[in-house]
């Protein structure tokens, strides 16, 4: 299957990792489209939500002497076994792609001429989106089946940003929906819907998000196994309230989701140990 | 006269009027030179704001400032915006001072000063409620109607300030019971009813520019408001005012006829058309109104959360407009939007509002003289087509009215979500 992987920023850990992943199932891509690393607009939002001081052990970690990654620390440590190669940790895609051999493209829009031209020369049968531009239509129709996309939520209810957050506040399940991408927001045919069911293991809002993340890393490749094997059929998503999205969560209400997962962890908690007991 | 010479002689008139009104700005400042920095330190903090202040899907302003703290700023610019008559100053200008007091905004102030008394407990903003009523009651005219335009004795009558005005007046007889404040309420509603045209729209030499406005939605409200207290049948005339309303409300959410020649249509006049229609939807237990009320909050919404602000007008279908911030409009959606949340429960408006409270509170000044600390600009930058270069008294009632319903609206939120 050809394969095309589309990153916020060669730095992405997600996109690192998906990359990473694709290899060691020896699903190699025959590209990768990744935004370039010094996006003033990403820099400025990454700095706003991690801090000074993570900012700046990120930046080392990714830019400083690369000897020993191995023990690099990661932003998200559910990444560590996607990342894992022979020498240690993949720090960024350039690393990634000279150990696989694959084509690196940076682009500051994903959306631009010359970026679909290398897009349509790759011939993939699926692209998969781990972040970037909006993407605009004449993008999304080059990939044979589709641009797949991993959603932290389960669709069609929470689209758009902040969705595990926004699911907690509703008091909805929790989950992952890897679905195809098209012109709306997320509001493309859905492959396949999960809940999350590791709740109780959950320490705070952004560990749900790490593990969320992993685990729709995994779920993508589940379903490019399926892709693959034919043994897998979109479904339309048919009560999608397309005029209604979610927004960024304010910080405020990010509390309130914080303290909502620790009532259900709680419960869950609870459950668990009613059923030993019992 | 052909109509292409009747237009361009009406862009004459309002170019003169434009022109004068420099002009008479630019005298006030040489009048009163010490005014010279504190309108070049304003000018020069918003240009460099402008420069650098990032703007993404995915960043929000922040600001350390307590919503009470800024509520306090608020009325004490209230405060100090009292003139010795009891009616509110419009305006504190960059170039001119203070205006004179503005009968309008003196009326729909006094619910907010009521409301701030009982939220801190502050009896002096209800002192200065009493006072700003008395001195509106002096100013009605014989057969009911109030002044239009700032207070300079002797004036038209208006249908909008008229029905600004009878807001306060209902909220002052709710808290105050007085039959004074009850005759002179009825007797402005008896005008408005009488001066109504037989399609449920205000026109003629009583309205602003002689036309029909979608905005006079707020005319209804406190119509609706006086029918409450007085068990009377001004809702009526409300309700035809509504429905005529409710035709012009496009699928877009777009709402014509606000009908402003010679401005562009300000926020301010978006937001008080959905303004007035939710809050008689709410009032009547009208699902249709709040529906209407709805779709273009929710435009306005998105197009808040994906750009990270408001435009300060917009064109028709929300298709575009000009340029910079009318932040009295920013606060109205941020009521709008909060009252919807108090409605429908749904937690995106209460997230948009107190984004939209914070990013507020970041434009009101913390520092300077009377008339500048903790006021509301009509624009951001100060130089915006909106009351450029002042500070205007119904900015900071919009804005006190936000936080406060920020205030209680998230304390209640915060108590049920824990209980999930």
């Amino acid at each position: 299957m050809r394969i095309v992987v589309q990153c916020s920023s060669p730095y992405s850990e997600t996109g690192c990792a998906m990359a990473g992943r694709l290899c060691q199932l020896g699903q190699i891509p025959v590209g990768v489209l990744t935004l370039p690393a010094l996006d003033r607009a990403t820099l400025f939002r990454k700095f706003r939500q991690w801090g000074w001081n993570d900012f700046c052990r990120y930046a080392w970690n990714k830019l400083g002497p690369s000897g020993d990654s191995a023990t690099a620390k990661l932003r998200n440590p559910y990444l560590e076994t996607a990342l894992r190669h022979e020498d240690g940790l993949f720090r960024n895609l350039h690393e990634v792609a000279s150990a696989y051999h694959f084509p690196l493209m940076v682009t500051a829009d994903q959306n631009s001429e010359s970026c679909i031209k290398q897009f349509k020369d790759w011939a993939p049968d699926v692209a998969i989106f781990t972040g970037g531009n909006i993407l605009r239509k004449e993008i999304l129709m080059v990939p044979r089946l589709g641009i797949i996309n991993s959603h932290l939520a389960l669709l069609p209810k929470f689209r758009g940003m902040s969705s595990p957050e926004w699911s907690l506040l509703a008091g909805d399940p929790l989950g992952i929906t890897i679905h195809y991408m098209d012109a709306g927001i997320d509001t493309g045919p859905v492959l396949l819907r999960r809940e999350f069911s590791e709740l109780s293991h959950c320490e705070s809002l952004s560990d749900l998000r790490n593990r969320l993340i992993a685990g729709g890393i995994e779920m993508v490749m589940e379903v490019l196994t399926s892709l693959e094997r034919g043994s897998i059929t979109p479904v339309e998503q048919t009560e999608v309230d397309r005029d209604h999205q979610y927004f960024v969560m304010h910080d405020r209400l990010k509390v309130q989701a914080a303290k909502i997962l620790k009532q259900r962890q709680v419960a869950a908690l609870a459950q668990l140990l009613d059923r030993k007991a019992g | 006269m052909s109509g292409h010479q009747a237009a361009s002689g009406s862009r004459a008139f309002l170019a003169a009027i434009r022109t004068r009104k420099v002009l008479q700005e630019v005298a006030g400042l040489v009048r009163g030179p010490q005014r010279v920095l504190p309108l070049l330190g304003k000018a020069g903090a918003d240009k460099l704001r402008m420069k650098f202040g990032s703007r993404d899907i995915y960043s929000y302003t922040e600001t350390k400032q307590d919503t009470g703290e800024a509520l306090q700023l608020l009325v004490r610019w209230i405060k100090r915006a009292q003139r010795q008559d009891g009616g509110i100053a419009a305006y504190y200008s960059l170039l001119t001072g203070y205006s004179e007091s503005y009968p309008e905004v003196t009326g729909y102030i006094i619910p907010t000063l009521y409301d701030c008394g009982h939220v801190t407990d502050d009896r002096e903003a209800w002192g200065m409620a009493e006072r700003a009523t008395a001195w509106l009651l002096s100013l009605q005219m014989p057969y009911g109607a109030f002044p239009a335009g700032l207070y300079r004795g002797g004036s038209q009558p208006s249908v909008f300030n008229t029905g600004q005005i009878l807001q306060g007046l209902v909220r002052a007889y709710t808290e105050s019971n007085s039959s004074d404040v009850l005759r002179g309420a009825i007797a402005a509603g008896e005008w408005l009813a009488n001066a109504q045209q037989a399609d449920g729209t205000w026109s003629g030499p009583n309205a602003y520019q002689g036309v029909p406005h979608t905005y006079y939605t707020m005319v209804s409200w406190a119509l609706i408001g006086l029918s409450k207290i007085s068990n009377s049948s001004f809702a009526i005339v409300a309700e035809k005012n509504l429905s005529w309303v409710l035709k012009q409300v496009k699928p877009s959410g777009w709402i014509d006829h606000i009908n402003l020649t010679g401005h562009p249509t300000y926020l301010h006049f978006i937001a008080y058309v959905i303004q007035g229609l939710l809050e008689c939807g709410i009032l009547s237990n009208r699902e249709d109104l709040i529906r209407a009320a709805s779709k273009p909050a929710w435009v306005l919404l998105r197009k808040f959360e994906m750009n990270r602000r408001l435009l300060g007008s917009y064109e028709e279908d929300f298709r575009g407009g000009l340029h910079f911030s009318c932040l009295t409009g920013n606060a109205q959606m941020s009521c709008i939007w909060l009252r919807l949340f108090e409605r429908t429960n749904d937690p995106r408006y209460l997230n948009a509002a107190i984004k939209m409270n914070e990013l507020l509170k970041q434009k009101l000044p913390v520092r300077g003289g009377s008339g500048i600390l903790g006021g509301v600009s009509g624009s951001y930058p100060i130089w915006g087509a909106y009351q450029p270069f002042r500070y205007i008294s119904w900015g900071a009632k919009f804005f006190a009215d936000a936080l406060m319903l920020e205030q209680r609206l998230s304390g209640s939120f915060e108590t049920s979500r824990c209980a999930l």
